[in-house]
């Protein structure tokens, strides 16, 4: 700082020397022009505050909560005696409900597999750069999204109440083969219900974004579906009944 | 007293311990950031866009919390626990009924493995409905669904070993079904169980599968996803204008 006059002088000097040309011209956004002040915060200790709260929130939630209501624990494991109804950790009851309604390796095995392998593959997809980190992308996206769910919402409990009341899969047992009964039919049933939205958003000429808005929603709440079905609204023998109105004093809820 | 605490802040220990000084200038709340292990993921700015409430909803650091609460309380339920079939249900029953607060502890690991179900799933539609698994986050997109597959399979596992009826017939159903799968359902059956049905062997891989191998899984590929997060600009938030629009 004490000789700073010293630099200046010599900078004075050269700048009188030194020529300038203009080389190119480039359409470019320059780094700040245009652009409003820098909306950041420093992350300490804003986003250090922020998240030790969420952790004390949570913690008390779980306190709480677990203050209120016990874990389940039955009987030691008796493998001579089966439980009734028998079922899986609630999140894999929409598979177990998936298995009412045909041939295991279809639901259980083929429809899983093939959730996840899209679910994997949307980025790749739907690979536009627009329309990222906004809800939905756009209106139409929001549309497209809610009526895809109404109509999940409608049509797949429709499908599990048909199928367990009228089981053509009974019905015409010994007429037809078993592999048409069992894997055939119900994996048509199935990608008609889940494959309509996505003729009819595609009539629309939809972006990527919006092909798999619709696919991701209809298996997502069809996710939803099943799982609830299997979880709150199956009872002893696996039929179905309404949650509050289970025989033998059976509850759901002790499945947790 | 201020003085001690000058001569505590400026000894060789300390500043050994911390490179900074008390952050309450820029660069000091830098350091803080860069120079900590905890921190060292954090920007040392975030935008405001990518802390509103109603873009994230804090899902992805709630998952990461709930697995910090299950690791601690997992460890401690460690302490009281024995995976045999002959011991693991009395276990349970001495830390209900005996262990000081043995109830509360298993009550939170219970409930926090399903919140953390919950939370993970909830995570990954937050994401895809905002459209963050775009270029260039395709990969960490990836990434996540593994994660969400390894909490699934961190809470499955878990799920027998209280060795009551609701966990036996719960895992019988479950590892059943992984037989109906033509090719490889068998194989994994077997690596899972250890034997034709639910017995000592499934309880054995089930416990080691559960504290050690998933868990670590979980903890490794975490790292792997929010340093991916990081390297890809932050929240998808980032990208867009104050228009609406982004790019």
């Amino acid at each position: 700082m004490s000789n700073a006059g010293k630099p200046q002088s010599f900078t004075k000097e050269k700048s009188r020397t030194k020529t300038y040309s203009l080389v190119e011209l480039v359409k470019a956004p320059t780094t700040m022009a245009d652009k409003g002040p820098d909306d950041t915060v420093f992350s300490f200790p804003v986003v250090a505050l922020l998240e030790l709260l969420l952790t004390l929130g949570v913690i008390a939630f779980l306190v709480i909560m677990s203050l209120g209501i016990n874990a389940p624990l039955e009987e030691i494991a008796n493998p001579n005696t089966t439980t009734d109804p028998a079922k899986a950790p609630w999140y894999f009851m929409g598979l177990q409900e998936l298995l009412e309604h045909g041939h295991p390796t279809l639901m259980a095995v083929a429809m899983p597999t093939l959730m996840v392998l899209f679910v994997m593959a949307v980025p790749y997809i739907d690979n536009a750069r627009e329309g990222a980190g906004v809800w939905f992308t756009s209106k139409r996206g929001k549309k497209v999204a809610r009526n895809t769910a109404i109509y999940t919402i409608i049509v797949f409990p429709a499908y599990i109440f048909l199928d367990s009341t009228f089981p053509l899969r009974e019905i015409l047992r010994g007429q037809l083969p078993d592999f048409i009964l069992q894997t055939v039919i119900p994996g048509i049933l199935m990608a008609i219900i889940v494959l309509i939205p996505l003729v009819v958003v595609w009539r629309t000429k939809p972006t990527p974004r919006e092909l798999v808005l619709t696919l991701f929603t209809v298996l997502f709440v069809g996710a939803i579906v099943f799982t609830l079905a299997g979880f709150l609204f199956r009872g002893p023998g696996f039929k179905l009944y309404w949650p509050w109105d289970m025989p033998g004093g059976y509850s759901p809820w002790d499945n947790l | 007293m201020s003085k001690l605490i000058e001569f505590v802040t400026n000894s060789r220990v300390w500043r050994s311990f911390f490179r900074h000084g008390w952050p309450d200038n820029p660069l000091d709340r830098s350091l803080v950031m860069t120079s900590n292990i905890f921190f060292h993921l954090h920007p040392v700015k975030a935008s405001r866009k990518s802390l509103r409430w109603s873009y994230s909803f804090g899902l992805g650091i709630i998952s990461a919390i709930v697995f910090g609460v299950l690791t601690i309380t997992g460890l401690l339920l460690m302490f009281y626990y024995a995976p045999t079939v002959e011991r693991a249900y009395g276990y349970i029953i001495t830390l209900q009924t005996l262990v000081p607060f043995g109830q509360l502890l298993r009550n939170m690991h219970r409930w926090g493995a399903h919140l953390m179900v919950l939370v993970v799933v909830l995570h990954m539609v937050r994401v895809f409905y905002t459209g963050a698994y775009k270029p260039p986050r395709e990969f960490n997109w990836v990434v996540g669904v593994v994660l969400l597959l390894l909490t699934l399979g961190a809470s499955f596992t878990g799920y027998l070993l209280p060795w009551d009826q609701l966990a036996y017939w719960a895992i019988t159903v479950g590892t059943s079904v992984a037989a109906y799968e033509p090719t490889m359902g068998s194989t994994v059956k077997a690596f899972l169980l250890g034997g034709p049905e639910v017995g000592q062997e499934a309880l054995t891989r089930f416990y080691a599968l559960h504290i050690m191998l998933i868990p670590m899984g979980i903890a490794l590929i975490t790292s792997l996803h929010i340093w991916r997060v990081r390297k890809d600009g932050g929240l998808a938030a980032n990208a867009v204008e104050e228009g609406g629009s982004n790019e």
